[in-house]
């Protein structure tokens, strides 16, 4: 999958720079319309970026415009604790809490959008194994091919923040 | 070998709320919870100077070691 994205990566920017070396004429309306297409679908995303409903349309596979970065973490917390600990450090973080869904233990974080990314979308669940809560979380840019390491980032200043607000 | 933690013994014998403690010491809840139940990582002299007052009790009245 990672391969398939690359590729479609430098053929969307090659397309666009021979759209743009050989069709960018004021009479021309294909420029304008691949760039209200393309303003169209960034709009559409960013709309539904603040909702849980839409967690599987970014954390899919098969969205070659995101990139998700997948990572857990075991505690010896109870899950219901968990929960409500995670909503504590994100409202004491950068990350902005949008939804947290106390039923289905899910949560839904963002980023502020920055000069190095548009932003991202943190979804985070819980699973009970063996009396341990393993916290599962998924860093997914948005609108955004590359993360540059923004995931892995996002997700160790999460786990240093639990880590230090362990200490009471 | 374990540092066992007695607040809700302490709690019980005050017969005082986790959430009046919560208020009376500014640590939240959540914290509270997870400190009594023993799942913390670490307790700040503040917090526990806190609780002492709150609950006007010793730190070894909370924290008990046992082997």
């Amino acid at each position: 999958m990672t391969a398939i994205k690359h590729v479609l990566a430098a053929f969307l920017l090659v397309f666009i720079l021979v759209l743009l070396g050989y069709y960018i004429r004021p009479e021309n309306p294909v420029v304008i319309i691949i760039c209200f297409v393309i303003i169209g679908f960034f709009v559409f995303n960013l709309t539904i970026r603040k909702s849980l409903a839409y967690r599987r349309y970014f954390e899919s596979k098969y969205n070659l415009f995101t990139s998700k970065v997948r990572s857990e973490k075991v505690f010896d917390i109870p899950e219901h604790l968990m929960f409500e600990k995670i909503i504590e450090v994100i409202d004491n973080s950068e990350f902005k809490l949008i939804e947290a869904d106390r039923g289905a233990y899910e949560i839904l974080a963002i980023t502020r959008m920055t000069l190095m990314s548009w932003g991202e979308n943190l979804y985070i669940d819980f699973e009970t194994k063996g009396g341990k809560t393993i916290m599962k979380c998924c860093s997914v840019t948005f609108f955004q091919i590359y993360s540059w390491g923004k995931n892995e980032r996002n997700w160790d200043v999460l786990l240093n923040k639990i880590e230090s607000s362990l200490t009471i | 070998m374990a540092i066992i933690v007695n607040l809700d013994v302490v709690l019980a014998k005050r017969k005082m709320k986790l959430k009046e403690l919560s208020e009376k010491v500014g640590v939240s809840t959540v914290n509270l919870s997870i400190l009594k139940q023993g799942k913390g990582k670490a307790i700040r002299f503040s917090t526990l100077d806190s609780i002492c007052s709150a609950l006007d009790c010793q730190p070894g009245d909370i924290l008990e070691y046992v082997e």
